[in-house]
């Protein structure tokens, strides 16, 4: 397996607090690798070690087969979490500006500033200064500009943060389509329902420490899985199933049915949960094993205090 | 192109495109030639001072009056004298004499204008008009008392306002006093041209109570030694010191204020750019293009562009003037001081000065702006440092007095002060072995310092160092 990233035993110290503690994972060529945690888990931290603005206080980090050089930060792509542009700069000028940094001729660079803003529907504000720019359309400005070198690797930290949500799915797209043209892609984020709509690969970091590293089923595997029921009138299903070892909780009504959340686990899972509403004859109208989510799973990995963003 | 350069153009442009740069440009050589001209178009733009003489003897009213008409004559004289020598030398010789041959001021003028206008026609349109500072109207009483009304707002009998009237008494012995009466408390130079005249006329009485000819006064005042200064260092003994040779000295001073004030002007142009590009949270993004030096060194460079360009502008527009004052005024002060600044030595040591000092400062400046947040942030932190870079200032004024006094000697090898120091001290004289170890320990200080400032840059531009934090607070870490 070709590599774009692999980072070994990265830790990162300020002072007597330690940020980042012993993480390691390594990120395949081509795919859309997810960096998720709380606020504060020490996300950016990695990912500026990762992209060289910070040394790491221990640890190695190999970047495109190399160690993290000039030469191979130009073939990198970043959108770093603190993001800003210079404000009196127009929106073209900015993105071919970062372009021509990273070693973009002149020309090109222009030329692909204007090409990007077009089919990101910016093509209006091109010329317009980043300062009259609503937030949303400076930071899709940025988005353009790290990746208007068209680099190998596209490293974003928390690039959904501040943009509403049709601006989240163009973003979505964007990643999806810089993918498909070959490039690897690692982002940051602390909302799990983007990485599970993209990821590849995910990492899970929570106050330092990995927390997991593999695929999205993977994770979800780790997830308890539960079933949703409905049930007709007044009948009460957990009364009825609490013999039989199924835990429910009631989630209310609708339409004048009752609503139950089921746990399930490796004994009880739906199928026995089925059989038993079947043997104790409730009225059931709806029967629907419900999908594990990423939060639950990482939830179940590290409690709901850390999961949070909260201590231990 | 390389991302130093790119960073430079980048902050060159950012500076060139604002408004502010323009309007620096353009008006400070306004507000320069503002500064030189104002004076002298404001002491032209106000009318004559009319001022009354009244005296208990007759006899001292005349010498007063007849003083200040023989002070207006020499000072019209001069001012054509000047413009002659500039305009036309050959037609000079003629026009002074029509203008002594006029006992009447006004006539004078005219006189020595015809003359120019016959002799030389392209020089009369410019012909100046010299303005009489003062004039002297008939007193309208023969008594201060009876003046003072018009010294407090009355107009004088012609229409004219009173500026100020001199009564000359005799004391008991019989010894001229003078009193001068006026408003404008902080003015008091008619009473210098009084005086000036009665001690001609108190050494006449005093020789002639001796029975002696009074008239010998006016000998007796002429006598006077003549005082001369030499340089042991000119090629021969008898080479005195003229204005020639003091003007390096005054240009090199004003040269070290300016280049004291354009080196903090470009050092706290670096620190507003740093702080701006740190709060505005661009640093993250450029720092995985350019490296913390590089960074540095391009800001660095991109002011230095911008200095060079106002330089450019400035120094065309003031070589340009000053050659002209140089060769309109070639045998006055002014002339001299005007050849002075357009010596190659001392613009070489204006650059190789400004060089030094804004990589020194400019650097320190860009590593302080690095470990803060705020312009306010970075008021608290600049107070000490400001401090130490005031110091060159505060030995400047020694420096004119004795630039080679051992205090400055010793103080100009201190590689914050060599700059300024270097350039007061050079008319003075300086060995090359002086020039090369100053300039060595400069070198070698500017590497050192650029060094310390690049890590601190580094340092302080990913926030892992702070202002708050280097006072012991815990660092942020996201």
């Amino acid at each position: 397996m070709n590599l774009a990233l692999e980072a070994e035993g990265l830790v990162k110290r300020y002072g007597a607090r330690t940020a980042v503690q012993d993480i390691s994972f390594q990120v395949p060529q081509g795919a859309i690798y997810g960096v998720l945690g709380p606020n504060g888990a020490g996300k950016s931290s990695t990912l500026r070690m990762i992209v060289g603005v910070l040394k790491p206080s221990a640890g190695r980090v190999t970047l495109l087969g190399g160690p993290v050089t000039r030469a191979t930060l130009k073939r990198v792509g970043y959108l770093p979490e603190e993001r800003g542009l210079y404000r009196n700069m127009s929106a073209r000028s900015a993105i071919a500006y970062l372009a021509r940094l990273k070693g973009t001729p002149a020309n090109v660079a222009f030329k692909r500033a204007d090409t990007l803003l077009e089919s990101h529907g910016l093509g209006s504000v091109r010329t317009k200064k980043i300062k009259t720019l609503s937030k949303g359309m400076a930071q899709k400005v940025q988005v353009l500009g790290a990746i208007a070198h068209e680099p190998d690797f596209i490293i974003f930290d928390e690039p959904f943060s501040g943009l509403d949500p049709v601006n989240q799915r163009v973003l979505e797209e964007t990643i999806r389509a810089q993918a498909a043209a070959g490039r690897t892609i690692l982002f940051s984020t602390h909302v799990m329902e983007h990485a599970e709509r993209l990821c590849d690969r995910i990492v899970l970091i929570a106050q330092g420490k990995k927390a997991f590293e593999g695929t999205v089923p993977e994770a979800l595997a780790l997830a308890p899985s539960a079933a949703v029921l409905e049930t007709e009138g007044n009948f009460d299903l957990a009364a009825a199933l609490a013999p039989r070892g199924f835990a429910l909780t009631a989630e209310g009504e609708e339409h004048g049915n009752r609503r139950w959340r089921a746990k399930l686990d490796a004994e009880k899972g739906s199928r026995q949960l089925l059989q038993a509403c079947v043997e104790t004859g409730a009225p059931l109208s709806l029967f629907e094993p419900a999908r594990a989510s990423l939060h639950e799973a990482f939830v179940a990995l590290v409690g709901d205090k850390v999961a949070v963003g909260g201590g231990a | 192109m390389h991302p130093v350069f790119l960073v430079a153009r980048r902050d060159y442009l950012a500076y060139v495109s604002a408004w502010g740069f323009w309007l620096s440009l353009l008006t400070a050589p306004l507000l320069m030639g503002a500064v030189i001209f104002a004076p002298l178009l404001l002491s032209r733009a106000e009318p004559p001072r009319v001022l009354a003489v009244v005296g208990e003897r007759a006899t001292d009213a005349a010498l007063v009056r007849h003083a200040f008409e023989t002070s207006a004559r020499e000072s019209a004289r001069e001012e054509i004298e000047i413009y002659l020598r500039a305009a036309a030398s050959g037609a000079s010789p003629a026009a002074l004499a029509a203008f002594d041959a006029e006992s009447d001021l006004a006539r004078a003028i005219s006189a020595a204008r015809d003359s120019v206008r016959a002799s030389a026609p392209n020089a009369a349109a410019a012909f100046p008009t010299p303005m009489t500072r003062y004039l002297i109207a008939n007193a309208p009483a023969s008594d201060i008392e009876g003046v003072k009304p018009y010294l407090d707002g009355q107009d004088l009998p012609d229409g004219r306002t009173l500026y100020g009237a001199l009564n000359i008494r005799r004391d008991a012995a019989g010894a001229p006093l003078i009193e001068y009466w006026s408003v404008n408390l902080q003015h008091d130079e008619p009473t210098v041209i009084a005086r000036n005249a009665l001690r001609l006329e108190m050494q006449r009485e005093a020789l002639a109570a001796q029975g002696l000819p009074p008239n010998e006064a006016d000998k007796l005042s002429d006598l006077e030694p003549e005082t001369a200064q030499f340089d042991p260092r000119q090629a021969t003994g008898d080479t005195q010191v003229t204005s020639r040779q003091r003007a390096p000295f005054i240009a090199s001073i004003v040269l070290a204020f300016v280049l004291w004030a354009v080196v903090f002007s470009a050092a706290n142009m670096l620190l507003t750019s740093v702080i701006e590009e740190k709060s505005n949270k661009i640093l993250d993004t450029l720092l995985t293009s350019v490296s913390p030096l590089q960074m540095l060194i391009g800001k660095l460079l991109g002011v230095a562009a911008l200095s060079a360009t106002l330089f450019a502008f400035w120094g065309a527009l003031g070589g340009l003037g000053l050659s002209q004052a140089a060769a309109m005024m070639s045998e006055s002060r002014m002339g001299d001081l005007a050849a002075a600044f357009l010596d190659p030595q001392l613009i070489a040591a204006f650059a190789v000065g400004f060089v030094a000092g804004y990589l020194m400062y400019g650097a320190v400046f860009l590593a302080l702006g690095s470990l803060c947040e705020s312009i306010q942030e970075t008021q608290t932190l600049l107070g000490p440092v400001m401090f130490v870079l005031m110091m060159p200032m505060l030995l400047l004024g020694p420096a004119i007095d004795n630039p080679s006094a051992p205090l400055i000697v010793g103080a100009s090898w201190i590689p914050t002060f060599t700059p300024f120091l270097i350039l007061i001290r050079a008319p003075a004289g300086l060995s090359w072995g002086e020039i090369a170890g100053m300039g060595a320990v400069m070198g070698v200080s500017i590497i050192v310092i650029l060094i310390i400032a690049a890590r601190v840059f580094q340092a302080g531009v990913v926030n892992q160092l702070s202002a708050t934090n280097l006072f012991g607070r815990k660092a942020k870490a996201e």
